[in-house]
């Protein structure tokens, strides 16, 4: 193996942590928890709204990896293996709650009721405007099933045909559920806006 | 094409862009005004990738369940070169003893009850990082300083934490005598500790 190091320190590369933590060293373990934490908790943050819960999935997620991790190959990239073990255990939790992972229909406004709304009756534009607090409020405020698809599609960058076979809806399914999420943030952004002005 | 025809075309999946649909939006602010929206809060969200920081107690709660499942199999050496590999077994008495003496002394402070101004401060926050250190623990950081410096700020904040987490659990098990999910609470807050104390002890032993 050549040296993979990383030019500070003594940290290990991602490759060699791997094939360490393979043969049970307890410092590669650490380091690819390192590596991933950030990305894996705030997922889990994002998709279940709840800081305990977050915590108790971001573990359950790197434990299910660092079982498997004799059997990774390399064929995939090691954050993509990762990134969709977290998505997965966080999608079992839901659907253990009874949370719908899978965007239900009949709990969204439909697209003719959609449509009806007069756009030009409301206020300013958000663009350009857009507090992180409020957006980050305003995620954990939408119903299950458009969050995740959100947090999914516009947060983590998945694309339509990984959702649909991430959480078992169609493609055309999740393109539509994503509209509405954004619509429905749209909404959610320009209240907490509007309730932030009304303030003394 | 009306504003509420454009609106519909944008919630349907396979609708590109059309002429039809780029003349409205030139001609229609508030709908260019709602597409500018969409994008921007999309836009934004990526930003949100990767932005939150879990606490310690994860790592400390993984690397726990990793040494109970047996899946680490060797301590973190290439951090602290050994001296010599001989020494080690000479001082290894010491983590038994030091997780005995944390579980007394857990015990000791438990009966003492509210007595301890520093346990006194138990709705000061969960898992506050802000939490005093008892007179063994700066033993240790004294310890772990001597032996691998750079070890210091990362035990310490363990310990912090960990501490924390006792603190609650004894303030929980204080309030709820009767609970067995509170003891077990407690328990588990004492069995964390005397994990981050082995755990700076493995780091720090010759």
């Amino acid at each position: 193996m050549t040296d993979a190091r990383k030019p500070q320190g003594d940290r290990l590369s991602e490759a060699e942590a791997i094939e360490r933590a393979k043969q049970g060293n307890a410092e590669a373990f650490e380091e690819l928890y390192h590596l991933h934490k950030r990305r894996v908790y705030s997922l889990c943050l994002r998709m279940t709204a709840n800081t305990a819960a977050a915590e108790d999935l971001t573990q359950e997620a790197f434990l299910q990896l660092f079982r498997k991790i004799g059997t990774f190959r390399g064929e995939s990239a090691f954050s993509t293996w990762l990134h969709r073990m977290a998505v997965n255990v966080v999608l079992m939790q839901l659907r253990k709650k009874g949370l719908p992972s899978v965007p239900l229909e009949e709990t969204m406004e439909t697209d003719g009721e959609s449509a009806k709304k007069e756009p030009g009756a409301e206020d300013a534009r958000l663009a350009g405007s857009i507090d992180r607090l409020q957006l980050e409020e305003s995620i954990a405020a939408l119903p299950p099933g458009y969050r995740t698809i959100f947090v999914l599609h516009d947060v983590e960058g998945y694309e339509h045909n990984e959702i649909a076979d991430l959480v078992g809806c169609s493609i055309g399914n999740s393109k539509s559920q994503l509209h509405k999420a954004r619509m429905k943030l749209r909404e959610l952004l320009k209240t907490s806006r509007a309730e932030k002005a009304g303030k003394p | 094409m009306t504003c509420e025809e454009f609106q519909r075309v944008l919630t349907q999946p396979e609708s590109g862009d059309t002429m039809e649909q780029e003349a409205h939006l030139e001609s229609c602010s508030p709908c260019a005004d709602l597409v500018g929206d969409l994008k921007a809060i999309s836009q934004q969200a990526r930003l949100l990738q990767g932005s939150e920081e879990p606490s310690p107690l994860v790592w400390n709660s993984i690397e726990i369940a990793l040494r109970q499942e047996g899946l680490i199999r060797q301590s973190g050496t290439a951090r602290v070169p050994l001296s010599t590999a001989s020494a080690r077994p000479r001082l290894g008495w010491l983590l038994p003893v030091a997780a005995a003496v944390l579980v007394a002394f857990g015990i000791l402070l438990h009966e003492r009850g509210g007595r301890s101004p520093q346990y006194a401060e138990q709705q000061s926050g969960l898992r506050s990082p802000v939490v005093e250190l008892a007179n063994d623990d700066v033993q240790l950081l004294r310890m772990v300083a001597e032996r691998t410096p750079a070890m210091r700020a990362a035990i310490e904040a363990d310990l912090r934490s960990v501490n924390a987490y006792v603190r609650d659990a004894e303030q929980s098990a204080r309030n709820n005598p009767n609970d067995e999910v509170a003891q077990e609470y407690l328990l588990s807050a004492y069995e964390q500790r005397s994990m981050v104390y082995e755990m700076a002890l493995d780091h720090s032993l010759p």
